[in-house]
Parts: structure tokens; C-alpha cells; sequence
């Protein structure tokens, strides 16, 4: 466990250069605050996320992030099979998704910690879109478009 | 897009890729392991965890064999979370060259779970009159 306090983050944002899991959880929390809000993500996340299951969606997250970033080995679940069940899912809502993952990211953390989060959420974004949307037919040289 | 587990993987196993897997999409071979294509989210997380240097994005060229290798076996062995302790000579078997012909082998691996007390075979249930 590090012991970088997550009210650092808040107060000094764009020095935030070592993370923690505090730093972690304050951007979940403010990356599904935006999400929430947002337009386009809202209505497709609050239909998927009952209102009682947001803290346990938002627990999940922080797992998962923590997973990622700082391999603790916290998150075990399969996201594919998650992201199926969501209804009117589309790859213009992950570019959508990506675009307030890398706004949040930047009012929290400096420069270097934004580029290493984003090739993570970029890569991961890629992979969950291949699994959702990719049909091998579209490959073949020939095939009707 | 997947990572891809190579060739110095055989022999060495040491499995502290399995660990960190968000995902746990690792599955054991007799001596290697092996990612399933289908269900790495390619995080990355497991690349610098292998001492044996053994795992590859597939955007790297010429790996089909080892692509393939992966997704056929992915299918059959089974599924491994939890890590155990390398073979005794995994050390002196990093980065030797050859592997794969001299040692791979198609067999499944134990996987999670099967230790010697779970291996034992249940005895037949008495069939039906």
C-alpha cells in the first residue's frame, strides 16, 4: 500500500506524479460523476446500473484501475462478457467514454501518469470493441461491405 | 488485440504473470502457459511481470505461430489464477534457445485447484438400477 493521500490529488493536481490508490478512487469517483452527466454516456450507464448498484459499480472500478495501474492484483472479472449485456452500446460512445477518461485524468494528474492511463484505456477500449463489434466476414477480400 | 506468451515460456513457467491478470486469461500447458486471444483486454499489465520476458503484444511481427499456438491451446487447457512455484530448473532454462523443439509439449497442465487431494478420482457413483 502506498501512502500518498488522496487530498493531495484534489489540491495539487497537475503535481500528482506518484500514484496511490487514493488517487485512483478520486478518479473513478469523478470520471462516473462526468459520466453520469454526460449526454450520451448517461442514459446508456444509468439504464445498465441501477441506482442502488452504482457504489458497488464504482467499488469495481477502483479494483479494476487498481489492477491495472498498479498491478495489485485486485480486479478478477471478464469486461467482455460485462459489456455485452449493455443495450445500445457503440463504438462512438467508447470514443465518447475516452474523451472524458483523458478530461478527468488531466485536471488530476501531471502530463507523463495522463499518457500512461490513456494507452491503457485506449488499448483495453480497442480490445472490448474488437470483442463487441468485430465480424471476421467484414475481412474477407470480396465480401459485400 | 492480445498479448501473446513465446517461446522462453517453456520450461520456465514461472506464472507470476497469472497474478496480476485482471481478466485471468491464462491457461496451463505440461510447460508453458498460454493466453486465450478471446478474453485478454490487452492491459499490458502481465508483460513486465514475466522474468522469462516471454510475453508479446501480438502487434509485434512474425507471430503467428506463437498466435496460434495460444488460441488452440487456450481451448483445451485449463484455466490458471493462481500462481505456483517455478520447476526447480527454470532458471537454467531461461533463454535457452530451441525450446520448442525439444521441449513443448501439448499436454494440459494442472491448472487451479488440482492439487493431489482434488486429483484423486471420485469414486463412481453406483449406476442407476
Amino acid at each position: 500500500m502506498t501512502d500518498c493521500p488522496g487530498a493531495d490529488c484534489a489540491h495539487a493536481p497537475a503535481n500528482h506524479t506518484q500514484l496511490s490508490e487514493n488517487g485512483i478512487r478520486l478518479l473513478v469517483d469523478r470520471f462516473y460523476e462526468k459520466v453520469r452527466r454526460d449526454e450520451k454516456l448517461g442514459p446508456i450507464f444509468e439504464a445498465a446500473i441501477a441506482e442502488d448498484e452504482w457504489p458497488a459499480h464504482l467499488s469495481t472500478m477502483h479494483d479494476f484501475w487498481s489492477s491495472i495501474m498498479l498491478t495489485s492484483g485486485r480486479y478478477h472479472g471478464n469486461p467482455v462478457v460485462a459489456h455485452r449485456r449493455v443495450d445500445g452500446i457503440t463504438p462512438a460512445l467508447f470514443e465518447r467514454w475516452l474523451a472524458l477518461f483523458a478530461e478527468t485524468c488531466s485536471e488530476l494528474f501531471d502530463q507523463a501518469l495522463v499518457a500512461t492511463f490513456m494507452d491503457k484505456a485506449k488499448r483495453i477500449a480497442t480490445s472490448l470493441q474488437l470483442a463487441l463489434f468485430y465480424k471476421p466476414e467484414h475481412d474477407r477480400p470480396g465480401a459485400a461491405p | 488485440m492480445t498479448y501473446v506468451v513465446t517461446e522462453n515460456c517453456i520450461k520456465c513457467k514461472y506464472m507470476d504473470c497469472v497474478e496480476v491478470c485482471p481478466v485471468d486469461c491464462f491457461y496451463e500447458g505440461d510447460n508453458m502457459l498460454v493466453i486465450h486471444p478471446d478474453e485478454c483486454i490487452d492491459c499490458g499489465v502481465c508483460e513486465p511481470e514475466c522474468p522469462a520476458e516471454a510475453i508479446i503484444p501480438d502487434t509485434e511481427p512474425g507471430l503467428e505461430k506463437w498466435l496460434n499456438l495460444n488460441a488452440e491451446h487456450a481451448e483445451t487447457w485449463p484455466n490458471i489464477t493462481v500462481k505456483r512455484a517455478a520447476p526447480p530448473d527454470a532458471d537454467a532454462f531461461n533463454g535457452t534457445p530451441g525450446k520448442f523443439e525439444k521441449y513443448f509439449s501439448p499436454d494440459p497442465g494442472q491448472g487451479d485447484g488440482a492439487d493431489e487431494t482434488q486429483a484423486a478420482p471420485q469414486p463412481e457413483a453406483a449406476p442407476e438400477p
